[in-house]
């Protein structure tokens, strides 16, 4: 393992921590590097010595906990390197795309909550008719506008219990996508 | 030797190391890895936290041949720290090596 191989394995292995401590550990490391080699050393056996990155990542991590503990993070710090970018793009998709989808199936679904309403609305007012003496004439095709309806208001039901049942599962998996690429980013590494 | 053992005391290590004069990264992880048998590597976290906690301060300084070089400063609360942590450690390795020896030497006299 050469240098650079050397601390793309460390920058990787340290995922998730701060940008500024990634950047600060990978500095110190290139350090170690530097004056191995300027003392004749190669980069190989450099890399040999400093031990396996994986488990340097680790006890970084571990410093780092203690760490966290001491110190909050500030604010700014959220949207800094490779996991601020994965979190300015959550938040400028659904400003611009996320959000508005899933008001306008929202909206889709009171629409068709309301055709409904509109339905039984007209078919009691019919049947009451009926019932009622009000209507007199044109007796049959009210009864086929009746049965039309009703097929109309299952099939309107059906649809919204799907709906519902669909947009809520939906809904939560794209909360959950949102939340993994806010922590872990978009899945590149 | 136990990770787990040698993980606590090498804190403490690296504090002695400071303690004769301020040092820089790969300058202290050969004089560690010289002396106990750890990996070049181990010694930036632990500097990394010992700087964390204030025990140790850093400083940029030239050096002759290429970039400057982060140095490492052993603060008064670390001194303070070396102090007491190594009266407590040398008691311990008495007390350790106390029940240790006695071991040993009931062996010895077995096999006499």
């Amino acid at each position: 393992m050469n240098k650079s191989e050397y601390l793309n394995k460390l920058t990787n292995e340290l995922g998730h921590m701060p940008y500024g401590d990634v950047k600060d550990i990978i500095q110190s490391m290139e350090e170690h590097f530097d004056e191995g080699v300027s003392e004749g050393r190669s980069e190989e056996e450099i890399a040999a010595s400093l031990g396996d990155p994986a488990e340097l990542a680790a006890e970084f991590k571990d410093g780092a906990k203690f760490k966290q503990v001491m110190k909050r993070r500030k604010l700014s710090d959220n949207f800094k390197g490779p996991d601020g970018r994965s979190r300015i793009f959550v938040i400028l998709f659904n400003v611009f795309l996320g959000v508005w989808c899933w008001v306008i199936l929202l909206a889709a679904i009171f629409a068709a909550f309301m055709c409904l309403a509109g339905d039984a609305a007209v078919i009691g007012l019919i049947v009451a008719g009926l019932i009622t003496g009000v209507l007199t004439e044109f007796l049959v095709p009210f009864i086929f506008l009746i049965l039309t309806l009703v097929c109309v208001a299952v099939f309107l039901i059906a649809l919204l219990i799907l709906g519902i049942k669909y947009y809520a599962k939906g809904l939560k998996g794209y909360i959950r996508w949102n939340k993994n690429v806010w922590n872990y980013g978009l899945g590149e590494d | 030797m136990n990770s787990q053992i040698k993980k606590g005391i090498l804190d403490l290590c690296v504090l002695a190391l400071l303690e004769k004069g301020d040092s820089y990264g790969y300058d202290l992880a050969g004089s560690l890895a010289r002396k106990v048998e750890v990996a070049d590597g181990t010694v930036y976290p632990i500097l990394r936290k010992l700087a964390s906690e204030g025990v140790v301060s850093t400083y940029l300084q030239e050096s002759q041949n290429g970039p400057p070089r982060k140095y490492y400063h052993l603060t008064d609360a670390g001194r303070n720290k070396l102090n007491s942590d190594r009266d407590e450690w040398i008691k311990f390795c008495g007390e350790v090596n106390g029940i240790l020896e006695r071991e040993t030497g009931g062996q010895a006299d077995e096999q006499e």
